[in-house]
């Protein structure tokens, strides 16, 4: 093909030409992340002409995903109307014959639970915090507390799927996944998307790979589980009896016959097929170090609090993540399950909180303190939020809240999301929302946003459409834009 | 690459830029795709969607004059053309197209494009894959020596344009190693490479075709491709994922694969066997395509929401596997590119709409299967089962003529009461007087109280003692009851009468009274009898799995609210609806069946009155002197409970005469008789597995257009009857409108996508990459094929055949057809020229090379070692995987790997766990069954090399690869050469062979250092076992190992 050609060919389309060329630059797709962990080429841009699309506030994602739906009364948005109606059924004007689970929607009377937990304005922000929280409160001053997040899905999959994905039903692509095709790599020998999932919560909602998938994206781009114990990453670990000199020395042996593979057959796909397992000898020894905790101090662990000793806590995972981070991961995704409470909300939330929040708080502080939140988003929250009625029996000291979709909090942290405030407002039930109202979609567009990406533009083509993250919708929460 | 192909066609074919020809730019290649992608979301097929009431997706529509009195297009005028003044607006300008916020701007070289089509007549044509197949002119070529096949002398003609040779014919060695991996997913054994070596005639090398396409290898292999396509699981995937029961269908996928059965029969079977005339229980298991995709089991899931997701799992599977289409664009509004219409969605949606089912796999039935199902029986089960039907059958029917004779043999009476008429005792009774320590008494002695004890935590609610129909009753508040502590297991052979009063204080669009049907944490739990409120009538039902399974009726009208009701519910044990009656005020109700399919055993719970937990409850009812009964009340009897209840009941003649015969001795006999010719029968059944699959239910919900496509906004105006899509083939009024109908659509030889779909999808497994680039769109968004000729060459032979009796829809022959082409036989090498200008080798200027997929890999390794546990079929298989993957994932109950040879099978055996897919398989693009997938990747990343290093399968199958090795070569060099071979089929070349050989030598004497360390990773303290399996695994990643070429 001459060069008019192929110019021609080129600019009629971006993202067929680009597979294109990859391959015929003898790289392939999987080749993509490579040739940025190398430093070698510039990074062929996906679809959207140029990504980042404008000048990024974030770098990189720390996202602490609380699954099985946190109920906001308890946590983040104080309901004082409701201790006056505690025990009254919710009136009708309120749910507006919105939909019900099928666990809570057959109750005969479905009677207003006020939160046990008090709140009390944290002095510096203004802002009430849960008693329940209170090391999140000593970092008010960066936390941009959303009230009035909302989504569609009512049960746990499809919710946690949407809020991991942009979309409720299986096989898109995940967040991270998204941020690794769109943006790349940031480092020579970790993955671009780590998953960390607490072994300390207590596993009332299953998680699913799909929430780390890279759907129909290239599965490079899908994120890396790290675990705790030998095997951070699976099959990382040589088995017992090969040293590293051994490795190494079938590592070597594999170049001598790539590179005479490549001689032959003259495919360039050998050489990217090579560079990628000098990759995982490289993990090899690089996870371990990430993972080791080597040099961290006492007062770090302290900071964390006392399960981060142990790997594979929520704590533990917290720290990781700051490791991870400062080692150029750009996404960290943690799944800390548990807070399903149909019943026993009192005890179980107050659980939950014990369990995340010093860590949770020691994340955004710890990165304050190195100059990394600046350009860290850190995010928290779950699925969906909890009912402003009591499922199932309510006692004097004991009540249970269902799935919640109209309303629901989170927060960030850093990252370019204005610190210290609060943005949107639900109604006197925390049923509806009443003002500032952030679908799913809305801050999947603002995450872009602030780490550059017009969510509009990063897009891949599959089954003759231009997918996004936001699917068609997505609007960026301007507001909390710092 | 459609773009990079076209140019290069047009340069190298056409003999110069297509944009200098006098015809303009192609439509269909160049055109079409780019209005596609920046005009047709607003100006395409989408009514609702569309802009200005402008349609370029069709030359009557850009011709059209629109509302401004311009016209988008004037043949031959750019000037006088409305697109062309748009398109070259500056994009800041509002009229500029495409509109700026739509963010996908024309470059300047599409925009010449566009103009120059308009210049040379702005010519429309048909979208290529919506026209049928003919049969292209045999091209004329130099080389007709090289022509095996006409589908050579196509390739040759493109290659011969570029000035360009094919590749000679691949070594007897890489040329047995690619058609035995394309065919069979395993390499030949250094036994079969030497044996072809020595002659590899053509006879020799159609001989080893034939073997390999005969060998049930090739149907394993070939499975995969379908497996990927009917998302086929061992789970349900969704929240807990629990295993689901599915392998039968890879059974029959399997069978169908190695009997080479016609791929016009296999698209009947699959989308249809159930409605084939005499359908076998194979013919139904085929159906089961259509019931493997994901569903929830998940507690407060909304039942209609997941039927219509199953429905439209359907719809796109059925669109993405036979037509290649994406049709589920218009499941929420017209698809913005193809023809394909929000009704006609909705038309393929009624033909798969059409069993009764809810959509939901209760949580409180594991390991049944969601009706419809087929009982998977041997021929010996088949047999005896005839023969209990037949028993069953003569049993009922003397039954029946003996009852016939008792009531002609009856003589009216002037008596008012015989000893017959009697009212039996209640087994139980409640009369609702007290409510102490949270029970209320059975007045039959020695029979358990009634109590509120709650048995859940959530429990809600309260029952309480208020006015009765006699003396006191019991009221409920929708959210509290009772339980019947001593009433429980009524099986569904086993006759059962209630009698109550009841008051309605509202029309209770659904309401518990009594039941035994159990926990709800969905609808479809209910297991069991249950008598219910529906919109405030009285419904009877005996349920093995709703609805699918279940025999039920309801009151036709509605029940009188604020007055006490007296209600006699009896079921006589018979499975059947006219087994189960009404009584209100002691006269027959007025009933509609509601189903009458009880097909299996019921749930048997502790009967529970008035609330069900997570489901609804008797809100603002009452209820008062409730008795139960283990018979039958005749409908006498029912009269006189009534009359003993204080009503004023009139006994006829007739009821006397019923209850007459019913209490005939002989009578009783042949009603016995019969229950136990039904039981025996049912315990014949029982035992054996059912599978779901298709059957269409009179019951099946009608199906209507969903708004936005939302399962909770149908459009009652709009019914929707079956239909198909008019703009690929009108269907044939002829036709049933059904899957059948459908099928044979689909089978229309003037069908333009079946045939192309499935021969592109062959074309792949044995080319590894396929003519058209998207298998899953061919429609206006897909890619273009890389030689239409090529394509409709081998759809029109595959669909019409060769004459011969077996030539149509032949896929072994087909297969045959690609695997013996001189195309495909090129050597896979070529010039730096041909790379670079072919790169992609979409001109199949050179053999194909191809990565092995993950179960080929696994299959390999394996194989090689001699340890691979070769067995056609059966359950799935539990290979190791990694420790704690389910646990940690807080999955149900854990990964329990399976030992032996079991754990050494091939790939396509693979326990499929969709939220957890084995790790090992997913890192060379396994996917995760979750959806149908019509094409895998092929990426390259670190995780890969990590997997052949260290998975644990491909370390045991080195060290049997470096154990055979040991025992059939002397010396370290000849036995290292022997693992390659074994792996690779190929010897290795003198620098792969040094490489190795040094490395297992180094590390051969570090292990003779260390035996601890060869023990430890290897089980033994042979130094030279140790080096030789550590090799082998480097061998496992190597190029050579990883790739067919």
């Amino acid at each position: 093909m001459n060069d008019h050609g192929r110019q021609d060919a080129l600019a009629r389309s971006v993202e067929l030409d680009r597979r294109a060329l990859l391959r015929g630059a003898g790289l392939g797709l999987g080749a993509l992340a490579l040739s940025e962990v190398l430093g070698a080429a510039p990074r062929a841009t996906p679809e959207a002409t140029a990504v980042p699309h404008f000048a990024p506030k974030a770098k990189r994602v720390i996202y602490l995903f609380q699954a099985g739906g946190p109920s906001q009364i308890e946590t983040f948005d104080p309901k004082p109307r409701l201790r006056e109606l505690h025990g009254q059924p919710l009136p009708d004007s309120v749910r507006r014959g919105q939909r019900l689970t099928g666990m809570s929607g057959n109750q005969a009377v479905l009677p207003i639970a006020a939160s046990f937990a008090k709140f009390a304005v944290e002095p510096s922000t203004g802002v009430e915090w849960s008693e329940l929280l209170p090391h999140t409160a000593k970092i008010a001053k960066h936390a941009c507390l959303l009230r009035a997040m909302h989504t569609e899905a009512i049960n746990h999959d499809p919710a946690i799927t949407f809020l991991c994905s942009g979309a409720q039903i299986a096989g898109r692509p995940s967040l991270g996944s998204w941020l690794s095709y769109g943006l790349g790599s940031m480092n020579r020998d970790l993955p671009t998307f780590v998953v960390l999932v607490s072994k300390d919560a207590s596993r009332d909602q299953p998680l699913y790979s799909r929430l780390w998938g890279a759907g129909f994206l290239p599965s490079e781009h899908q994120g890396t589980r790290f675990r705790s114990g030998k095997d951070a990453v699976l099959f990382l670990a040589d088995p017992d009896g090969v040293s590293r000199d051994d490795r190494r020395a079938t590592l070597d042996a594999l170049r001598r016959m790539s590179r005479d593979a490549a001689e032959r057959q003259g495919d360039p796909e050998i050489d990217a097929r090579l560079a990628q397992a000098e990759l995982a000898f490289r993990m090899q020894t690089s996870v371990p170090e990430a993972t080791g905790f080597a040099g961290e101090t006492d007062a770090d662990f302290e900071r964390y609090g006392p399960g981060s000793r142990e790997p594979g806590t929520y704590a533990a995972n917290c720290l990781l993540a700051r490791r991870l981070v400062e080692r150029g991961v750009r996404f960290v995704q943690l799944f800390h399950q548990g807070w399903d409470q149909h019943a026993n909300l009192p005890g179980g939330i107050a659980h939950q909180c014990k369990q995340t929040d010093q860590a949770s708080a020691a994340l955004v502080a710890d990165l304050a303190e190195r100059g990394l939140l600046e350009d860290t988003l850190v995010v928290w929250g779950g699925e969906f939020g909890r009912t402003a009625y009591c499922q199932g029996r309510m006692t004097e000291s004991d009540y249970g809240r269902d799935h919640h979709p109209r309303c629901f909090s989170m927060w960030l942290a850093g990252g370019g999301a204005k610190g210290g405030i609060v943005h949107g407002a639900t109604d006197d039930f925390s049923y509806n929302v009443a003002e500032g109202g952030v679908h799913v979609h809305d801050l999947h567009a603002t995450m872009l946003h602030l780490l550059g990406i017009d969510h509009e533009r990063l897009t891949w083509s599959f089954q003759g459409r231009h997918y996004r993250l936001t699917d068609v919708h997505g609007k960026v929460a301007r507001e909390i834009l710092a | 690459m459609p773009f990079v192909r076209h140019a290069l066609f047009a340069i190298t074919l056409l003999g110069g830029p297509a944009l200098a020809s006098s015809d303009g730019p192609d439509y269909g290649r160049e055109v079409r795709p780019l209005l596609a992608d920046r005009c047709f979301a607003c100006h395409g097929p989408d009514e609702a969607q569309r802009k200005a009431g402008l349609r370029l997706d069709r030359e009557d529509g850009s011709r059209a004059e629109l509302a401004s009195g311009e016209r988008a297009i004037v043949p031959n005028s750019r000037d006088r053309s409305e697109l062309a003044r748009r398109i070259l607006m500056p994009s800041d300008h509002d009229e500029s197209m495409p509109p700026a916020e739509f963010k996908r701007p024309l470059t300047s070289a599409e925009r010449q494009l566009l103009l120059a089509w308009i210049d040379a007549g702005a010519k429309y044509q048909p979208h290529w894959s919506f026209v049928a197949p003919e049969k292209p002119a045999p091209p004329v070529v130099a080389d007709t020596a090289w022509v095996r096949d006409p589908l050579d002398a196509i390739v040759l003609s493109n290659l011969e344009a570029c000035g360009w040779r094919p590749e000679p014919a691949a070594d007897p060695t890489t040329l047995l190693r690619r058609a035995s991996l394309a065919l069979t997913g395993l390499p030949p054994t250094p036994e079969e490479v030497e044996a072809f070596r020595a002659d590899h005639s053509d006879a020799a090398y159609e001989a080893r075709i034939d073997a390999l396409l005969a060998s049930p290898r090739a149907a394993e292999h070939m499975a995969t491709t379908w497996l990927d396509l009917a998302r086929y699981a061992d789970t349900h995937g969704y929240q807990t994922d629990n295993p689901s029961f599915s392998w039968p269908w890879r059974d029959w996928l399997l069978e169908s694969l190695r009997s080479n059965q016609p791929y016009d029969q296999f698209v009947v079977d699959v989308l249809a066997g159930d409605l084939k005339p005499g359908a076998t229980i194979a013919d139904r298991v085929a159906t089961g395509f259509q019931r493997l995709h994901r569903m929830t089991e998940e507690g407060g899931s909304i039942a209609e929401e997941f039927r219509q997701e199953g429905i439209a799992d359907r719809v796109g599977t059925f669109g993405t596997a036979f037509l290649g289409l994406t049709l589920d664009c218009a499941r929420c509004h017209d698809h913005k590119y193809d023809p394909v219409s929000m009704r006609e969605y909705y038309g393929l949606a009624a033909m798969f709409g059409g069993i009764d089912e809810n959509g939901l796999k209760p949580y409180s039935l594991p390991g049944d299967a969601p009706p419809p199902f087929v009982r998977l029986q041997t021929p010996e089960q088949e047999a005896r089962t005839r023969e209990l039907e037949r028993q069953e059958a003569a049993r009922r029917a003397e039954w029946s003529t003996l009852r016939a004779a008792a009531l002609a043999r009856f003589v009216p009476t002037t008596a008012t009461t015989t000893r017959d008429d009697t009212t039996p005792a209640p087994d139980d009774a409640y009369s609702f007087e007290a409510l102490a320590d949270d029970a209320t008494p059975n007045a039959v002695p020695g029979r358990k109280s009634a109590s509120i004890d709650r048995r859940r935590p959530e429990q809600l609610g309260a029952v309480r003692l208020g006015e009765g129909a006699r003396g006191k009753g019991m009221h409920f508040d929708g959210d509290g009851g009772l339980w019947l502590e001593g009433v429980s297991g009524i099986g569904r052979h086993d006759a059962v009468s209630f009698a109550l009063w009841i008051r309605l204080g509202e029309r209770n669009a659904q309401a518990a009274l009594v039941q035994a049907s159990g926990f709800y944490t969905q609808d479809a739990d209910a297991s069991g009898i249950e008598l219910e409120l529906e919109d405030g009538r009285l419904r009877w039902s005996a349920i093995h799995y709703w609805p699918g399974s279940a025999a039920s009726i309801r009151t036709r009208d509605a029940l009188p609210l604020g007055r006490w009701v007296h209600v006699v519910a009896t079921y006589d044990g018979s499975s059947r609806a006219a087994g189960l009656r009404l009584h209100l005020d002691g006269r027959p109700a007025v009933v509609d069946t509601v189903r009458d399919a009880l097909d299996g055993p019921l749930a048997s719970h502790t009967l529970e009155v008035g609330s069900r937990s997570r489901g609804v409850g008797f809100r603002s009812g009452a209820m008062d002197e409730l008795r139960a009964w283990r018979s039958a009340l005749t409908p006498l009897q029912a009269r006189l409970v009534a009359r003993d209840d204080g009503l004023e009941v009139e006994l006829d003649d007739e009821t006397r005469g019923e209850h007459a015969a019913d209490h005939d001795a002989v009578v009783v006999v042949a009603r016995q008789a019969w229950r136990d010719a039904q039981r025996a029968l049912a315990a014949h059944l029982d035992p054996i597995p059912r599978f779901a699959c298709m059957a269409d239910s009179p019951w099946a919900r009608s199906t209507h257009v969903l708004r936005r496509g939302a399962y909770d906004q149908p459009d009652l105006a709009r019914p929707v009857e079956p239909g198909a899509l008019d703009a690929v083939l009108p269907f044939d009024p002829d036709l049933p409108r059904n899957r059948m109908g459908l099928a044979r659509w689909l089978l229309d030889p003037r069908h333009p996508l079946t045939a192309r779909v499935q021969v592109d999808r062959l074309w792949t497994q044995v080319f590894g990459a396929g003519l058209v680039e998207t298998p899953e769109n061919f429609g206006l968004q897909g890619a273009t094929p890389t030689d239409a000729r090529l394509l409709d060459l081998l759809a029109h032979d595959y669909a019409r055949g060769d004459g011969s009796a077996d030539g149509a829809w032949n896929t072994r022959k087909l297969l045959k057809r690609l695997v013996m082409s001189s195309t495909f036989r090129q050597d896979s090498r070529c010039s730096p020229e041909k790379r670079d200008r072919d790169a992609m080798n979409t001109l199949w200027s050179r053999g194909p090379a191809t990565r092995l997929t993950a179960e080929m890999l696994r299959d390999q390794a394996l194989h090689a070692g001699g340890i691979l546990h070769e067995v056609f079929g059966g359950p799935s298989a539990k290979p190791w995987q990694p420790e704690g993957l389910w646990h940690e994932a807080g999955q149900v109950g854990n990964y329990v790997p399976d030992m032996g040879p079991n754990s050494r099978r091939r790939g396509v055996y693979t326990f499929r766990k969709r939220t957890a897919p084995p790790p090992n398989m997913s890192a060379f693009d396994a996917g995760t069954r979750e959806a149908c997938v019509a094409r895998r990747g092929a990426t390259n990343t670190p995780l890969q090399a990590l997997v052949a290093w260290n998975d644990r399968v491909h370390i045991e199958a080195a060290r049997a690869t470096a154990k055979r090795a040991q025992s059939e070569a002397v010396g370290l060099e000849a036995r290292v050469a022997r693992m390659h071979a074994l792996v690779c089929t190929r010897e290795p070349s003198p620098e792969e062979l040094a490489a190795l050989v040094q490395l297992a030598a180094d590390a051969t004497r570090r292990y003779a250092a260390a035996p601890e360390d060869a023990r430890r990773f290897c089980g033994s303290e042979d130094a030279e076992l140790a080096a030789l399996t550590l090799a082998c695994g480097t061998i496992h990643a190597s190029d050579g190992a990883l790739m067919s070429r």
